[in-house]
């Protein structure tokens, strides 16, 4: 087996993913470049990818997010941008995380919408999601109400 | 600032809201990055080498399958030092780290023993679940205190 | 520079089992190239839904996803590689289906495999190499007919074997255990060299297989290395002459097991068991010692038994055959003891690896374990059909070697 050398020690590389309909990920990396100081910013379909030391990579966050809150997402990633072990390139497909990835895509226009409507709503007064764990048995008046909707 | 395990461990959603609202995530990539960023034997893509499946068997018997034990070589450690808990009931699909349903049920087992905060949730299908979702998240962090 | 074969791969856990880069190795070193299928997430959702298997697993999911856009023709490949994890049962239920499922519906070849984080390259080397062959090499698999003066050397895990073969027709044998490789392979092709009265400025082309083949190869400048896989099925067809349609040919080594699904005398799927010596040749070999008669007496002898007579609790060599010691101390006959370890031995590759490739007939048993009519006809039983031994069975790698290295005559 071969020595293995890490490269980029004592970084991380963080995702920042936009879904906006104002700002694009071409708007994100104009800024971000503009606040990089040394950090390594690299554009992708959906975002950028920023490395560099933790401290850095953070106040670069910290301002990019205030471009957009509601609609710029972040999160971390296990290896450096443009690495050749997770490059779509060199795989001949996506890695298994990049459908995830297009999975929770879906999914976040919605909590877009929800982190919108908590800043004039207090928190306190939304109703709890529903719980998985708790199975309630389906109301009767309200399986009757349900029969009759699909009778009518 | 408290270390929240997050399900999917490999979820951008979580990951971000646990961070936006100044909490430590404990996530897939955390843990990758730890072996990516250490020196050994060289084992791509994920630097992940057959001693780890062995690393697992602290959490998985030996007849268990080594993807499994591999995995949870990744989340065993991060399952003993969170501090709380964020569960998405209906990740079906979260691949690659997640896509294992045998480890996620371990996973998910695991946090359930464990006495710490936990939230479960399913993932937002409308914009009124959204703000539901997004209000509980926010409602159980801010309840976990910690310096931010 | 021939571009690689592009291998296609379908898993659950290699990476994670700190398998990845073997798998990888193990492609490169025979000329392959590994990759995954490139689908999008809308491709995983409406394909796992229609193939129709609804296991938990996402990397499963996308296994099935991909797999479908390989028989669709949505993404090229040249071959397929499935692994999924050892002992996890909605993988193996996968696993099986995929492979069944490309093999009706391409004429992709596939192995699949379950890992476990001991699997190294060189277990996966004869099947890549395979794998590699039949995705390249339909050419050179395609000849039916031996030409010209041709050697054929396989250098086994237990036996060397030679052939040298003159138009179509084997004029020279050899045999021998292996002992010391190069030694035992001069030895072997002497004598069949003897044996057909010529020398070796006679040989036109040579070809090797079985484990030693590429020290043996390269000390005799040999025109064609060839993994067993191929080699042995097209030895058994043509021995059996049964070079068109299906077969099934089963080779009980001594070190490893093979089980293949042929078609025109081109292996579609395959198995190679070779985990526990308690489902090889050498099992046989230790009950035939502890029985006090050579080895070729001990397929006659299981003949006048009844192996269900003798509890056998164990597959294990060192149980087993403890077993059998305790069965003939406890009174039971020879005759039975012989019969019962064939049993073990034929149950045992029937449960662990006739599962995995779809038996078509003819069965056609090869490898020096043919000759022991015992474990022929217990696994006769098994399967329910009559098994097809053809002549020189035990010099079937030999006879492929010499067969397909007549493709390399004009070359030379």
């Amino acid at each position: 087996m071969t020595e293995y050398t890490p490269v980029h020690v004592g970084t991380v590389t963080k995702y920042v993913v936009v879904e906006s309909f104002d700002i694009t990920p071409a708007d994100l990396a104009v800024r971000a470049y503009e606040i990089a100081k040394g950090a390594m910013i690299k554009e992708t379909c959906f975002g950028l990818v920023i490395n560099g030391k933790e401290e850095e990579v953070d106040r670069i966050i910290s301002e990019l997010r205030t471009i957009d809150p509601d609609h710029i997402f972040i999160k971390d990633r296990g290896f450096p941008p443009g690495d050749p072990r997770r490059c779509r390139a060199n795989l001949g497909g996506a890695r298994p995380g990049y459908h995830g990835m297009e999975q929770e895509m879906t999914i976040i226009p919605y909590v877009s919408h929800g982190l919108e409507v908590i800043q004039t709503r207090d928190i306190q007064t939304v109703p709890a999601p529903q719980n998985p764990l708790e199975h309630t048995d389906l109301d009767v008046n309200r399986l009757k109400k349900l029969i009759e909707a699909q009778e009518s | 600032m408290v270390k929240v395990f997050i399900y999917p461990a490999t979820s951008l959603i979580l990951s971000d809201l646990v961070a936006r609202y100044g909490h430590t995530p404990l996530s897939s990539a955390v843990a990758i990055r730890e072996r990516i960023q250490t020196a050994g034997l060289e084992s791509p893509p994920l630097q992940i080498t057959p001693e780890e499946p062995k690393k697992g068997l602290r959490w998985a018997a030996v007849e268990v399958p080594a993807g499994v034990r591999g995995r949870m070589s990744l989340y065993g450690p991060q399952i003993e030092a969170c501090e709380a808990a964020i569960i998405i009931n209906d990740a079906d699909l979260a691949f690659g780290c997640m896509g294992c349903a045998r480890t996620n049920e371990l996973v998910k087992f695991l946090l359930r023993q464990k006495d710490i905060p936990k939230l479960d949730l399913y993932y937002p299908k409308s914009e009124e679940e959204g703000v539901q979702f997004v209000s509980a998240i926010k409602r159980f962090l801010d309840g976990l205190g910690g310096q931010k | 520079m021939t571009p690689p074969v592009r291998i296609a791969q379908l898993s659950c856990g290699p990476e994670y089992s700190g398998i990845q880069h073997e798998i990888d190795v193990a492609a490169h070193a025979v000329g392959g190239e590994i990759f995954y299928p490139d689908i999008a997430l809308r491709d995983v959702r409406r394909d796992f839904d229609r193939f129709g298997l609804d296991v938990r697993s996402p990397d499963l999911k996308l296994a099935i996803a991909r797999a479908m856009a390989l028989v669709e023709g949505r993404v090229e490949a040249d071959a397929v590689f499935i692994a999924t994890c050892f002992r996890c049962a909605e993988a193996a239920i996968v696993r099986n289906e995929l492979r069944r499922y490309i093999t009706e519906h391409s004429k992709l070849p596939v192995v699949s495999y379950s890992f476990t984080e001991r699997t190294t390259s060189g277990t996966l080397l004869t099947r890549m190499e395979a794998l590699t062959t039949i995705a390249r090499r339909r050419a050179l698999l395609a000849r039916e007919v031996q030409q010209g003066i041709t050697l054929g050397l396989d250098s086994g895990s237990a036996t060397t074997k030679a052939i040298v073969m003159k138009d179509n027709k084997i004029i020279g044998t050899g045999w021998q255990p292996t002992t010391e490789v190069l030694k035992s392979a001069n030895d072997v092709i002497d004598h069949a060299l003897m044996e057909a009265g010529i020398t070796r400025d006679d040989i036109q082309a040579v070809g090797t297989t079985g484990y030693g083949r590429f020290l043996v190869g390269k000390e005799i400048r040999a025109d064609l290395i060839q993994e067993e896989l191929t080699v042995n099925s097209k030895g058994a067809v043509y021995l059996a002459n049964r070079q068109h349609g299906p077969a099934t040919v089963i080779d009980i080594g001594g070190m490893d097991n093979k089980a293949i699904s042929v078609m025109d005398g081109i292996p579609g799927t395959f198995t190679m068991g070779g985990i526990c010596a308690g489902a090889s040749g050498r099992f046989l070999e230790m009950t035939a010692k502890r029985l006090g008669v050579d080895i070729t007496e001990l397929g006659p002898l299981a003949m006048k038994g009844m192996g269900g007579r003798v509890p056998m609790n164990s597959y294990c060599i060192v149980f087993g055959t403890q077993s059998l010691v305790n069965a003939l101390a406890a009174g039971s006959t020879r005759e039975d003891v012989a019969a019962a370890a064939c049993h073990s031995v034929a149950e045992q590759v029937f449960e662990q690896q006739l599962q995995e490739v779809d038996i078509k007939e003819p069965v056609i048993m090869v490898g020096g374990t043919s000759l022991i009519e015992g474990l022929v006809f217990a696994m006769g039983e098994l399967l329910q059909t009559k098994i097809v031994v053809p002549p020189h069975s035990q010099y079937i790698g030999a006879v492929g070697s010499a067969l397909l290295a007549s493709g390399f005559i004009q070359e030379r």
